[in-house]
């Protein structure tokens, strides 16, 4: 209390500033973006909206059912049933409550085939709960509207791992060396 | 037209001025301390906003009128207007250019003072009728805060009074012809600081907003009203401040004088109204609330002794001029 200083140089000066601050905002341009009519670019790693995708180049269902999400999903949303067959494995059923997911991206990092994945939207606003509770034709469908986030899965794991290059030289060293 | 029918006609065309001009004002603060946030304020309803006033008053008009079954039913349904009443019977007296006004009273300054205290009696009706400890709380703060800043209020407001040598506003603002007595040297200045000061502490501004602080105490006097009660107790508060600002418009920013053909007289005063409240909504964006004993030990120990330091120098430098001349 008693070292607060309040001489009338410190008192101007500390009012003269708080003044300035908010006066020189004054004239910056908003940053508001005017939502329905505007959208903003999403960074290319926003978590959003969860899809499943087919492969690129067969057109196949990416998923194979193997259960990984479901085992990871810390709130518990994901299930998944496994369809074999003798070529590769299918999911019979996946399905994803949504309304109960929080976005956590476990599920997408350790999905081995790349095949759910993450969206930029954030458009789930519902009135009905049931909207919120994906299948496996919905998911699909998600993946197909929205444009996809970039760097998700394992995308994201091979970047933030040790370089590959550098593993593979470091392996063939010791190899090159006996030779 | 009558001469009986024009004091009948006067008060209602300023009550009616009054209340648009107020709900406008809100979207003036409202548009003025977003773009002090980088925001925008108000945009969707009406071009660029400007029909949100209309839509928030029917909003209130619509809203559930609710009572709390323990309040004090009588004190609380009648504490808005008299809370209101004399907040809009500040305009009485202020004149709007020369002649124009609904009563310009010879003791106009002292009536302006008297009545606008007056709205603590309904702010602590509101309070008390509420039964609701922390409405309770902000009206006792009010009570406190108000009666302490009032003084120095009115003795930041003499100085011009002594300086026009005049109660009456419309002989104050005509002897800012020459000079506005924000102008004047040394003095000026410093009473247009003093009741700068004490007008926001009278309002009840941020800085000084501890009776309707958000955080401790949510709205304050006002938590349990709803509806139109609400609307007219923020209509009343509203009011107070722009009556406030054309006050100080009056007594130091010269009132009507302003260039250009006489008629523009009213446009001006509005428009230093207008920039008195800008400067303080300024204020209130820019600082943080301090606490209560701060707050009385600013009006008692500093603002006080300070303005009545003031007015007896101005007393000396009146004296010493006239008999000079």
């Amino acid at each position: 209390m008693s070292e607060v200083d309040t001489s009338v140089k410190t008192v101007v000066r500390a009012v003269t500033r708080a003044m300035w601050v908010t006066f020189a905002n004054l004239f910056r341009t908003p940053v508001t973006v005017h939502y329905p009519d505007k959208t903003r670019t999403l960074p290319d790693r926003y978590r959003g909206l969860l899809a499943l995708v087919y492969e690129k180049d067969t057109g196949e269902e990416a998923c194979i059912g193997c259960r990984l999400c479901e085992y990871v999903c810390p709130p518990a949303v994901i299930k998944v049933e496994m369809l074999k067959t003798p070529a590769r494995n299918y999911a019979k059923t996946f399905t994803l409550e949504l309304y109960a997911c929080e976005f956590c991206e476990l599920c997408v990092q350790v999905c081995p085939t790349d095949a759910i994945v993450m969206m930029k939207s954030f458009d789930m606003a519902t009135s009905d709960r049931r909207d919120m509770l994906l299948d496996k034709d919905r998911l699909h469908a998600l993946g197909m509207h929205y444009e996809r986030s970039w760097a998700t899965g394992s995308l994201l794991r091979n970047m933030q791992g040790p370089p590959k290059m550098a593993r593979a030289e470091e392996h063939a060293k010791p190899a090159g060396g006996e030779a | 037209m009558p001469a009986w029918l024009s004091p009948l006609i006067a008060p209602f065309v300023v009550l009616n001025v009054v209340i648009g001009l107020v709900t406008y004002v809100t979207l003036l603060e409202r548009k003025f301390a977003a773009r002090m946030q980088s925001r925008i304020g108000p945009y969707r309803v009406g071009p660029h906003g400007l029909l949100q006033p209309i839509a928030d008053a029917i909003k209130l008009m619509m809203k559930e009128d609710i009572i709390p079954r323990v309040a004090d039913r009588r004190v609380f349904n009648l504490a808005p207007v008299v809370f209101l009443v004399p907040c809009m019977l500040i305009f009485a007296t202020l004149p709007f250019a020369p002649g124009l006004g609904v009563a310009d009273l010879n003791i106009g300054i002292l009536f302006f003072v008297a009545v606008s205290s007056m709205e603590i009696v309904g702010l602590f009706m509101a309070g008390w009728g509420s039964n609701n400890k922390y409405a309770l709380l902000s009206a006792m703060r009010a009570v406190n805060q108000i009666i302490s800043y009032d003084l120095p209020f009115i003795f930041a407001a003499l100085v011009p009074v002594m300086l026009a040598g005049s109660l009456k506003l419309s002989d104050i603002a005509s002897a800012q012809q020459g000079l506005w007595f924000v102008f004047y040297p040394v003095i000026g200045q410093l009473a247009f600081l003093a009741f700068v000061v004490s007008t926001l502490a009278a309002e009840n501004r941020v800085p000084f907003d501890i009776l309707e602080a958000e955080s401790e105490l949510v709205a304050g006097f006002r938590v349990e009203y709803s509806g139109m009660k609400f609307a007219l107790i923020q209509l009343g508060e509203y009011a107070h401040i722009v009556g406030s600002s054309m006050l100080g418009a009056v007594l130091f920013l010269g009132a009507w004088a302003g260039p250009g053909p006489e008629w523009l007289g009213p446009v001006w005063l509005l428009l230093k109204a207008m920039f008195l409240f800008l400067l303080f909504t300024w204020v209130r964006w820019s600082f943080v609330r301090i606490r209560v004993d701060q707050i009385l030990a600013l009006s008692w120990k500093v603002l006080l002794p300070a303005t009545l330091m003031l007015l007896v120098t101005t007393a000396v430098v009146v004296v010493w001029r006239t008999a000079g001349v």
